[in-house]
């Protein structure tokens, strides 16, 4: 089995890697990269705490390789947010107590971003809901977290970000 | 996860040869089935073959008004795409439905059918609306496809290119979900085709199958009573923690008469 | 007063942007990875292990199996709060060895370790571990564990029994059925459910030679009492020659609290590698090996008489501990679950009999609720029953049993004294809250149009502060229930907080913080808070049966008291005047009726200065306290819950519509943390109520053993939800507080069952299983006659 090299992006940053084929793109983040942000919560690709930006799509970094990301742009949590200030959604999420143990937050967040992508700024609790089933949160019954992503979505047309 | 080579094709036909190339290798569309199954270590293909770059797999197109797509066309664009939704607005809905986002943004139809996963939403559309599998050696039809459990007509280094359907008359999707895998616990797709009718079920069984009862009796009347007069037995239906054989079996024409009430509302269905 | 505000957290930032520190996380360098081999029987006898082809895998440093951990001379993990018979015979307990020996006793049970230089490596060896067993009959329905024909799951003991526990007066309770005019009776299961805390288990152990000292980041919810056992039980090492550090966990809810296997094989393995060894359960390993929760078979009774008050209750409970004792599991049944089984009604005769059983499954344990939610079902599905049988409203008969304000504290049959109460009060709120009488009137009108709405209400008691040390004792406890502070001021005054509990998401930072910065007089935001350091904190007994806020935040708040003590002695020494003059306001320490003051942080410097002191004897310099609070009673949140279902009949589906909470929690320090418990507690108790199931079949397999067949809630499976408060504060500690993280876990199962068979009594259904998944609904449906 042959390592590849891969190029590509990760937060804004252009890197060079060597990867093996069978390493998630979750497990390349959190060990050779230590983007630690990303969280690995299931095995079956079901509880979305690992949810990153792939050219600009959410998707699953553990059911994706790292192989796969070469010539691809990815964002983690850790790119969402520019220097010591917080991202409309962020702070949403934490004016709304959206949070508790914060394991499953950064995909949420990440799935949360996806979805103002794909539906607008304005989004309806039954939309945030049914967009929310690839994130599983444990602690908060998700209540805050629905009210957080309908105030983060709104500041964001407010502040004209994506 | 075992160790295996990786390659990403640029064209169809340096898939095929890869495919051909390496024995036990495995293609990879989306990932949204194999990657899982590799991970518990249930599955070690040699090689996996990523369709990702392959372009002209991608997109949806319509032609002598058939709906013509792409195998590596992820469930999020058919869901979203306008020929589809005003064609068979059935079919939006149903991959509007499959799994939660994250899935959608990366799955695809190609790599569903392939897979044929006993409990996968698109197996029943394609036995429902009649399509079409278009593979780089030939045309299969939807009713040849499946054939066994996670097992379907391709033969070895057989990929699929694009999966075609004929506009029905009216159809709709009725996915009663599993509360822990979002698949279905029985999923029904009826299409209503100049007077035919075709009622594809997932979930049911050992593999996704048309419903000759249901669909005599509903092509002779088509209303809700008539499919929930039919009584299916409950041998060979599937029977597990999520639902015994005979709730299955009561499903069936439960959901296909809720199916039948969407077509003659005009509305595409719904996940209950 | 900062106590009552919702102030944010200040952890926030961390977590959102991806930086929080979380075990997985840490990855020293030179590290080595564990994996575990797991039974594939849930009884079987180890014939043979060969691990020779596996040494030979690549990169594998080390294979340890039972017979390496005993031939170190190594212990066993042992049950800290075990539960003895009431007549008083010991309970029958096994230690349950790290390794299993001999036997396996559970699908998941751990085997043998492979240590190797990477993850892949490790789980390539495991592989490789040439296993022979020989399969023995397993015991795995609960219900059945004491019949003359099942398998014995521990054969030295010659039953599955562990122990008996009786509580009430079974002579008064026959009485009270004799003459009783209605009787309601009913066999009851409480579903067997999975904490599933979403950051799997994971442990970094390092050793260091040269100090022989060894680090353990643990996700644990009780770091000094792990350090103990590990020391104490396993390793024999002394306590001060390990170090326990619990960072940022994700998630506990009772499953993080445990002395679980894995641990003691990763510290043992960083000891004899003198290399950083690490383990991150998989999520397939946290539902092998994870403890789990609930699991009762209870046959029960509740008599009445003609108006509806209940005159007696009667209940004999088998409940499953699994296959080995996890540390606090035979109290879970054994003494949370008979304290609250009668509830908030007027009780006057109990019956009570709990058996815990040996099971080949993996072993329960402590999970949020503990022993409520199944007391609650028993207690609340009985009383509406009864209610609809004798043809009284739920509302109704609920004021007719509550007990009442005048009534507290209030002594229950089972001996436990209620503190305080208003639980008229409760249901006063709950039914203003949810209109209840416009939802049966909606009830009857969409009755017509043949739509099954249904209305259900569960009325309950938790137990939580855990706990005088002197109760625990009483029962064998081998652990304290006291909670340690140190209130450290600096010398500018600022401070920092160390607590012996720890944050696994609960909020005690802010808090903590609050409740110090009032009673210091200084802003919130200079007060910083330390957990989770055994080397840092004081000894603690760690965060689980709702004691943060009362244990802990007391704790805090005696030390803070300690603190104004003695600033207070060295501003009237600087102010040249008595004590008893002295005056402290908005942080400045005056003399009563005159101009100069002084600073809190002025104060905080002269402490640390040393020069000007009182003459007192024993003022020394400094401005800290240590404490350990040991708290006098228990206390009891009290809450109800009213639930409102739609039925379709035809495919079983439950839809959630409408869900009213109405909690008691004494004195509520932080309103938007405590929300945020409710909510969370209600989407684990609709987990439990409608889809959470850990099923094994009949060999004792676990089928459950992925989230693809083991449905937790997603946001769309949350109900429109209202919650209000009331507040009768807890007499028993400082603050007035009582729990506030666990209500929201016990009613769902009782408010929504009773909700259902509201829906579904017409029809015939009196009696629904949980988990209320749509066949179980189509199912009694069926049984009734009234399918479709």
């Amino acid at each position: 089995m042959t390592k590849v090299i891969i190029n590509l992006t990760v937060n804004g940053k252009a890197l060079i890697a060597e990867v093996e084929p069978r390493w998630p793109l979750a497990e390349f983040l959190r060990d050779h990269l230590r983007l630690t942000g990303t969280h690995v919560g299931c095995d079956s690709s079901q509880c979305g705490a690992c949810t990153v930006h792939v050219d600009g799509i959410a998707v699953r970094s553990c059911t994706l390789f790292a192989v796969q990301a070469d010539g691809c742009d990815v964002k983690t949590i850790e790119g969402v947010s520019s220097g010591n200030a917080l991202h409309p959604m962020q702070k949403a999420f934490h004016e709304n107590h959206a949070l508790q143990c914060g394991f499953c937050t950064p995909g949420i967040i990440m799935s949360a971003l996806d979805l103002v992508r794909r539906e607008g700024y304005e989004l309806s609790e039954e939309t945030i809901r049914y967009n929310l089933e690839g994130n599983i949160c444990r602690c908060t019954g998700y209540y805050n977290i629905v009210k957080a992503i309908a105030a983060g979505a709104r500041a964001m047309r407010a502040g004209a970000v994506t | 996860m075992y160790a295996f080579d990786y390659k990403r094709p640029a064209t169809l036909e340096e898939a095929r040869k890869a495919l051909e190339g390496v024995a036990e290798s495995k293609l990879l569309a989306g990932g949204m089935s194999i990657v899982p199954v590799m991970r518990y270590r249930l599955a070690q293909p040699s090689a996996l073959i990523d369709l990702g770059k392959v372009a002209a797999l991608n997109g949806v197109s319509e032609a002598n008004n058939t709906i013509r797509i792409g195998a590596m066309t992820t469930h999020y664009v058919v869901s979203r795409s306008e020929p589809i939704r005003s064609k068979i607005p059935a079919l939006a809905q149903l991959a509007g439905g499959i799994g939660d986002p994250l899935v959608r943004n990366r799955g695809t139809i190609g790599g569903s059918l392939a897979h044929n996963d006993p409990a996968a939403c698109y197996p029943s559309s394609i036995l429902a609306l009649g399509a079409a599998i278009h593979t780089n050696r030939r045309d299969i039809d939807a009713d040849n496809f499946i054939v066994g459990t996670f097992t379907t007509a391709l033969e070895p280094s057989e990929i699929i290119v694009a999966v075609s359907f004929p506009p029905p008359d009216c159809a709709a999707y009725i996915k009663f979900i599993n509360a822990a895998s979002r698949f279905s616990i029985v999923g029904v797709f009826v299409a209503r085709r100049h007077g035919a009718v075709r009622v594809g079920i997932t979930g049911a069984g050992h593999y996704a199958f048309r419903c000759g009862p249901i669909e005599q009796a509903l092509s002779a009347k088509f209303t809700p009573e008539a499919a929930r007069a039919v009584r299916i037995p409950a041998d060979g239906l599937n029977d597990d923690i999520h639902g015994s054989a005979e709730y299955r079996a009561h499903l069936i024409p439960e959901l296909t008469a809720r199916a039948v009430e969407h077509c003659l509302a005009g509305t595409p269905g719904a996940i209950i | 007063m900062y106590v009552g505000q919702s102030l944010p957290r200040p952890e926030d930032f961390r977590f959102l942007t991806g930086r929080g520190n979380f075990v997985d996380d840490i990855k020293p360098p030179d590290c080595v990875y564990l994996a575990f081999l797991r039974s594939p029987h849930a009884h079987a006898k180890i014939v043979r292990i060969d691990a020779k082809p596996a040494l030979a895998c690549s990169g594998v440093l080390r294979i340890v199996t039972a017979e390496d951990w005993t031939k170190a001379g190594l212990g066993k993990l042992v049950c800290v709060h075990p539960m003895p018979f009431t007549d008083g015979r010991p309970m029958r307990e096994v230690l349950r060895p790290v390794l299993a020996s001999g036997e396996v006793h559970h699908v998941g049970d751990v085997v043998a370790a492979v240590v190797a230089e990477t993850r892949y490596q490790a789980l390539d060896a495991l592989e490789a571990i040439d296993v022979e067993y020989e399969p023995l009959p397993a015991a795995v329905k609960t219900g059945t564990a004491l019949d003359n024909d099942a398998p014995i799951v521990h054969k030295q003991f010659g039953t599955n029994q562990i122990n008996e526990i009786m509580r009430g007066d079974k002579t008064a309770t026959a009485a009270a059925f004799a003459k009783a005019t209605h009787t309601v009776g009913m066999t009851l299961t409480s579903n067997r459910v999975a904490g599933s805390p979403l950051e799997p288990r994971s442990y970094v152990a390092d050793y260091s030679p040269p100090t022989d000292q060894c680090t353990l980041w643990a996700t644990t919810q009780v770091p000094h009492m792990l350090r103990r056992w590990i020391c104490r039980y396993a390793l024999f090492i002394p306590e001060h020659k390990l170090r326990v550090i619990s960072p940022d966990v994700g998630g506990g809810f009772g499953q993080k609290v445990n002395f679980c296997v894995e641990i003691s094989t990763v510290v043992w393995m960083a000891r004899e590698l003198k290399r950083p060894v690490k383990w991150t359960s998989t999520r397939m390993d946290a539902l092998l090996s994870d403890t789990q929760a609930r699991d009762h078979v209870s046959k029960a009774e509740m008599a009445f008489d003609n108006d509806g008050k209940i005159l007696g209750l009667k209940v004999d409970t088998i409940a499953a501990l699994g296959a080995y004792l996890s540390n606090f599991a035979p109290s879970i049944p054994g003494n949370s679950y008979p304290q609250t089984i009668t509830g908030l009604y007027q009780t006057p005769a109990l019956d009570l009999r709990v058996r815990c059983v040996y099971t080949n499954t993996v072993p329960i344990d402590a999970y949020r609720g503990s022993g409520r939610p199944e007391a609650t079902w028993v207690n609340e599905r009985l009383l509406e029953n009864g209610a609809r049988e004798i043809g009284i409203d739920v509302v109704e008969m609920r004021k007719r049993n509550l007990i009442q304000r005048s009534q507290f504290p209030y002594k229950t049959p089972v001996g436990r004294t209620y503190d305080s109460g208003n639980p008229p009060l409760l249901l006063e709120k709950l039914v203003a809250l949810a209109k209840y009488q416009e939802l049966r009137a909606e009830q009857k009108r969409l009755r017509a149009k043949g739509v099954l709405m249904g209305i259900g209400i569960a009325a309950f008691l938790d137990k939580s502060g855990t706990g005088p040390s002197k109760q625990l004792s009483t029962r064998g406890g081998l652990h304290g229930g006291f909670e340690s502070a140190t209130v450290r001021v600096h010398s500018d005054g600022k401070v920092t907080l160390y607590s012996g509990s720890h944050s696994h998401g609960q909020g005690h930072s802010i808090t903590f913080a609050a409740i110090a910065a009032d009673r210091l007089g200084v802003p919130v935001e200079d007060v910083a808070v330390m957990q989770g350091d055994t080397d840092t904190v004081p000894y603690g007994n760690g965060t689980w049966g709702s004691r943060s806020a009362s244990v802990g935040g007391s704790a805090i708040y005696r030390a803070s008291e300690k603190i104004m003590v003695k600033a207070t002695r060295l501003a009237a020494h600087l102010l040249e005047a008595d004590v008893a003059e002295i005056v402290y306001e908005n942080g400045l320490f005056s003399v009563r009726g005159k101009n100069p003051s002084i600073s809190f942080a002025e104060v905080a410097d002269a402490a640390y200065h040393g020069a000007r002191y009182p003459d007192d004897p024993g003022f020394e310099p400094g401005l800290e306290v240590t404490i350990f609070y040991d708290p006098p009673d228990l206390n009891d949140p009290e809450a109800m819950h009213l639930a409102v279902v739609e039925v379709d009949r035809g495919t079983g589906r439950v839809k959630l519509k409408q869900y009213f909470t109405i909690d008691d929690m004494g004195t509520i320090i932080n309103p938007m943390i405590v929300e945020g418990q409710v909510q969370g507690g209600l989407a684990q108790g609709v987990g439990q109520a409608m889809m959470e199931h850990v099923i094994y079949d009949d060999e004792g397999q676990l089928l459950s053993a992925t989230f693809m067949d083991y449905a937790m809630p997603r946001a769309s499976d949350m109900p429109a939800l209202k919650s209000d408060y009331i507040c009768t504060p807890a007499p028993s500690n400082p603050l007035g507080v009582k729990g506030g993280s666990e209500t929201g876990t016990i009613g769902p199962p009782a408010a929504i069952g009773n909700a259902i068979v509201d829906a579904l009594w017409h029809l015939g259904v009196r009696r629904i299983e949980l988990p209320f998944t749509p066949h179980s609904v189509w199912q009694a449906l069926r049984v009734a006659g009234a399918g479709e």
